[in-house]
């Protein structure tokens, strides 16, 4: 591994639950501002290495590293330079848009949250919105207003956990258009089981099977018919 | 080795000193404690969910009371069984509650939202606490004087009658604490109002005791009062003590 500050670096990163292993000694390294998707079948601990990366699993083994912070050792430091967006919008249905994000806002110490969260509310288009309640939304307003939500720190590193899940074509789309907008130097750590859209936004893939790192390559070293076989065959392997 | 070592050097003094961007500044914990507090209270004051099903649930048992007690003579003897009552009124009610108190944290996966923050989870609890003591003492102060209004017939109290306040503040205080701390262990699993129940009802037993026993001394009086009274709060003071820092050290370890 080189000496170069990595986003991400995980080093013999284990997770067991008993005596079963969701994540087997995986290492990898990350750049700053790349994009790296993560595949693999159900089972395969990608959500968990995830989790372990965001600070809300720890590891049984190993040493995970967020922008030069240990993970393990100093977890609040390095939630400092993260950002969550998953199915789940973490989200109080009976907050307003705007006091979700000031809750979140003062929770991360931003300076001036209230310029910050209107901001945020005109990126993801829902500024107009901004004093209904979150109950009232469609599963696409809420996730714009996920992304806001992840984003309210200024995150280094944001993490996407099946981010299009339940959510319609056109909705996915107005997805996509937000995270190429606010993709700029940060870095992308994104779950899927869309290979397509995967490999479209990622410069980096990692395929997992039983805990283990099957691949992890720069998407431009890849030969993408060689991947996309190795990819059919690691979901065929099924639960892990 | 030592080419390991040099690189992990080189590698560190390359990182960041902290990786927040400027447009944060490191958040104060009584900030964080401050804004979690008022999101509870203004999401119950919203809904009033809690409020509202704890109210009527207290109303509902104090009228059950009233008919188990309806063929029971009036007399000095129903001040020493009155303090138990009262307590079990305010058990049940606050199980209700509590119960209700992390739904809205399970929903949509908000409680993870609160843990990626950088916020220590001692915080996290001391604020849900608090709104759970909050809203526990705002249905005790309309449902102990109900229960008066309906019990005052069977027996007039003594002059230490007043008193009941203390006890009623010291197991609210643990009620609240102790409950927190299960609810959140509780609150993922299936069958969790009843899982609750189990496990709250033999830990908060201790401070129930000393609970009950200070009221009935409070409202029965004279010797009983002498006797009792102190000692029974000293032991639930104790209790909130121990029960408290216990619950705020081990919460990390619960969330996790």
């Amino acid at each position: 591994m080189s000496a170069a500050p990595a986003a991400i670096r995980c080093e013999g990163v284990t997770k067991a639950f008993g005596t079963r292993k969701a994540v087997d000694d995986l290492s990898l390294e990350l750049p700053r501002g790349a994009f790296l998707s993560v595949f693999g079948p159900n089972g395969a601990g990608k959500t968990t290495l995830l989790r372990m990366i965001a600070t809300l699993t720890r590891p049984s083994a190993g040493r995970i590293e967020v922008e030069g912070v240990d993970a393990k050792e100093e977890p609040d430091r390095a939630r400092e330079a993260i950002g969550l967006i998953s199915h789940n919008p973490m989200l109080y249905p009976d907050l307003t848009a705007e006091e979700n994000l000031l809750l979140y806002a003062r929770l991360y110490g931003v300076r001036d949250p209230g310029a910050r969260v209107i901001e945020l509310l005109d990126a993801v288009g829902l500024k107009h919105r901004r004093l209904d309640r979150v109950r009232t939304f469609s599963r696409g307003m809420t996730q714009r207003v996920s992304i806001a939500r992840a984003l309210v720190n200024d995150p280094a590193v944001v993490l996407l956990d099946e981010p299009y899940s339940g959510l319609d074509p056109h909705a996915i789309e107005v997805f996509d258009d937000l995270i190429a907008s606010v993709r700029q130097d940060r870095t992308f750590v994104m779950v899927s089981h869309d290979l397509e859209k995967g490999l479209r936004l990622a410069d980096h893939v990692l395929v997992m099977a039983r805990g283990r790192a099957v691949a992890f390559d720069p998407k431009d070293e890849l030969d993408e018919d060689e991947f996309r076989a190795l990819y059919r065959s690691t979901v065929g392997m099924g639960v892990a | 080795m030592a080419e390991r070592e040099k690189q992990e050097r080189a590698r560190r003094s390359d990182a960041p000193a902290s990786p927040r961007s400027e447009l944060c500044a490191r958040p104060s914990a009584l900030e964080q404690y401050r804004v979690l507090l008022m999101k509870d209270l203004r999401q119950e004051l919203r809904t009033k969910e809690m409020l509202v099903s704890m109210g009527i649930y207290a109303l509902l048992v104090i009228v059950v009371f009233g008919v188990a007690l309806s063929f029971a003579r009036p007399g000095a003897d129903f001040l020493e069984v009155s303090g138990g009552l009262l307590w079990a009124l305010v058990v049940f009610t606050s199980l209700l509650g509590l119960n209700r108190s992390f739904s809205h944290e399970t929903e949509n996966g908000c409680l993870e939202g609160l843990l990626l923050a950088p916020l220590d989870r001692g915080v996290v609890f001391l604020a849900k606490a608090t709104s759970n003591l909050a809203f526990l003492a705002i249905v005790e102060v309309i449902a102990v004087p109900l229960y008066w209004v309906f019990f005052s017939s069977f027996a007039a109290p003594a002059a230490s009658a007043p008193l009941i306040v203390v006890p009623l503040l010291l197991g609210s205080v643990g009620i609240a604490g102790i409950g927190t701390l299960l609810s959140t262990i509780t609150a993922s699993t299936r069958g969790k109002d009843v899982m609750l129940a189990l496990l709250f009802v033999p830990v908060v037993f201790p401070l129930l005791y000393a609970c009950v026993s200070a009221t009935t001394a409070a409202l029965a009086g004279g010797v009983l009062m002498e006797e009792a009274f102190a000692t029974s709060l000293a032991l639930a003071a104790g209790y909130d003590v121990v029960m408290l820092l216990a619950s705020w050290v081990l919460y990390d370890f619960v969330v996790s």
